[in-house]
């Protein structure tokens, strides 16, 4: 039945969309000539989400010298890889990479675009999506298609975890949402898999950043796994009394095979560098296990702690607020305690 | 040199509980709060005009008791305030706020520095400061841990970037959002509490005033739901001797997963 037939059984004017959006598209995000894993982790989403919209998976990488990654994201599962390749995209300037992206979205039309919950798609998300007259949902958890109205749902925390919103889009298009690293499990790399690659034009006339780096400061040694995704944390915080109990934690972790991190109070008294504070600010860990020792547990280290499976907590102050959140508590001093279980566990 | 600062108003986190078994949010007390992260810009720009002599200006979107925010702004250093609000802008999603705290600023005028919380604790979201920056056609440098120099028109600032930082320079305009980490807000002083509420007067503007029309603020984004982490079951607490303690411990360690030989890290 064609269109204009219905309108004649209706009485009814069908307007026929103009535009039509189509495909995911995922903005791959390189680091030290390598594919960071949220932009792997991404695509493997994308393909679903793609299979429930009988839609495609599209990325684009921006950089030079950008073919064996453009590979990679394919044998990973995208149909295809736009490449903005050009010396001057090598270091990244939002300036830049807004007039590529938003050049390249205002053409392609993307259903959906996903970006990482990264310092890169925080700074860039945001203003292509006001570029765009879009919405955003940011730092996502979960995403899934409501097949019935074809819109993206996307669950994110709210309150720092505390609970969940899932939000949805009320027609603007392109979706766009940012993803929280580590959220989604990486897609296995399938060596036959196929696509297309595609170079875009880069013009960037009159375009430059404007902000101006200075100097980058790496400062402390990066933890080999980082502290968002160890399976297992030994925290310690002011309760440790001095460096030589904070080394206690050092020792438990590398018992368990952890990774050591701290609270406020150790990072205060310069017993770890930001990089291994666990703060709503700085560093939210879900490990499967979580021991905090000496660590009285103010609200933002719980919002960054919360998602832990299992909670120890060792602090001498009975009414200190980890008990709450813990789901074994020893009301003890950690640095009686932890040498006692370190030769329980050598022992046992 | 004129900053201007807009801050949320949130619902106190530690007034509700979440009953995650019964997927509900109880209300205790319903109190609210500058947006923590929303007092670390204030502060950050307060110290500028301590250094710099900058002109602060307190801006704030929602229902007329934001007026509360403003009074604490003021208390704690701001030199004029502003509220927004219109029964228009109940619905305000992260764009139609960026929209408004925008046209008020362009109204406002004359400024040289807008500074915002990294992150908003209520939606999680970090998109107001960004899309405000877009509007307004201004540089952004987000995640900023220490403004590190003024002078010249021209700013520069340490931001966390890839686990450490980066010292930026850009010139003036522009948007900052300022870190958690950056500093610890100052505690108004009592007696600039009770000229905040006795003695200045916050200028209130709507739609209207900003030449705003509602179906300029249609939202983009609604909620379909809550959704609840799982259950919690909480332990019991040990009090016992340290060394039955520490035995029960590393037996149930043991039990609930070898870590060791899995996790490698």
């Amino acid at each position: 039945m064609d269109l204009e037939y219905w309108e004649l059984l209706t009485g009814e004017a069908i307007e026929e969309e103009e535009i039509v959006y189509r495909d995911i598209w995922v903005v791959a995000e390189v680091k030290d000539g390598a594919l960071t894993p949220i932009s792997l982790e991404m695509v493997g989403k994308a393909r679903e989400l793609a299979a429930a919209l009988g839609a495609y998976v599209q990325s684009v990488l921006l950089g030079e010298g950008l073919e064996s990654l453009a590979q990679e994201l394919i044998h990973r599962g995208a149909n295809g890889v736009y490449l903005a390749d050009d010396p001057r995209l090598v270091e990244y300037h939002l300036e830049t990479y807004a007039e590529i992206l938003s050049g390249l979205f205002q053409a392609k039309k993307p259903e959906i675009i996903l970006f990482g919950a990264t310092e890169l798609g925080q700074d860039l998300a945001p203003r292509l999506a006001q570029r765009l007259g879009t919405g955003l949902i940011s730092d996502c958890l979960d995403l899934s298609i409501d097949e019935t109205e074809r819109v993206l749902l996307a669950t994110h925390p709210v309150y720092g975890g505390e609970y969940f919103h899932v939000s949805t889009f009320l027609g603007a298009k392109p979706q766009i949402a940012t993803v929280r690293p580590g959220a989604f499990r990486l897609p296995f790399a399938d060596e036959y898999g196929s696509g297309e690659m595609e170079k875009i034009a880069v013009n960037l006339e009159g375009i430059e950043g404007k902000v101006k780096v200075l100097s980058v400061s790496t400062g402390e040694a990066q933890p080999q796994v980082p502290l968002s995704k160890a399976r297992v944390v030994v925290a310690g915080g002011r309760g440790l009394g001095d460096a030589e109990g904070f080394a206690l934690v050092e020792e438990l972790a590398e018992a368990l095979g952890g990774q050591v991190a701290g609270s406020r109070g150790a990072l205060d008294e310069g017993w770890i560098g930001q990089e291994r504070q666990v703060g709503l600010s700085d560093v939210t860990v879900k490990p499967d296990l979580y021991i905090a020792c000496g660590i009285s547990g103010d609200v933002h280290h719980y919002f960054a702690m919360q998602e832990a499976k299992f909670v120890v907590a060792i602090n001498k102050n009975p009414e200190a607020p980890i008990f709450k959140v813990a789901d074994i508590g020893i009301v003890s001093d950690p640095k009686e305690i932890i040498p006692l279980l370190l030769s329980e566990l050598r022992a046992g | 040199m004129r900053a201007i600062v807009p801050i949320k108003q949130i619902l106190d986190p530690t007034g509700f509980t979440v009953h995650r078994r019964l997927e509900r949010i109880f209300i205790n007390r319903e109190d609210y709060i500058i947006n923590p992260n929303d007092k670390n810009a204030l502060e950050e720009t307060l110290r500028l005009k301590d250094a710099h002599g900058v002109e602060v200006i307190a801006l704030s979107l929602g229902e007329p008791r934001v007026d509360d925010a403003l009074r604490e702004a003021l208390a704690m250093g701001a030199d004029q305030a502003f509220l927004l609000t219109d029964e228009a802008f109940a619905e305000a999603d992260a764009a139609a706020a960026a929209l408004i705290l925008a046209k008020a600023i362009e109204k406002i005028g004359d400024y040289d520095l807008i500074l915002t919380g990294q992150r908003a604790m209520d939606t999680g979201a970090s998109q107001i400061g960004p899309r405000l920056a877009e509007y307004l056609g201004l540089p952004q440098v987000l995640e900023v841990r220490e403004v590190s120099g003024l002078s010249n028109g021209k700013l520069r600032a340490k931001r966390n970037w890839k686990g450490g930082y980066a010292e930026v320079e850009v010139g003036l305009p522009v948007l900052l959002s300022i870190a958690p980490q950056a500093n610890e807000a100052r505690y108004p002083h009592g007696a600039r509490i009770m000229n905040a509420y006795r003695e200045w007067e916050i200028s209130t503007w709507g739609l209207a005033d900003l030449g705003l029309a509602e179906e300029e603020l249609s939202p983009l984004i609604g909620l379909r739901r809550k959704a609840f982490p799982p259950e919690r079951t909480f332990g019991e607490l040990t009090t016992g001797a340290p060394g039955e303690a520490a035995k029960e411990l590393a037996q149930l360690l043991r039990e609930v997963g070898s870590w060791k030989l899995e996790s490698g890290g």
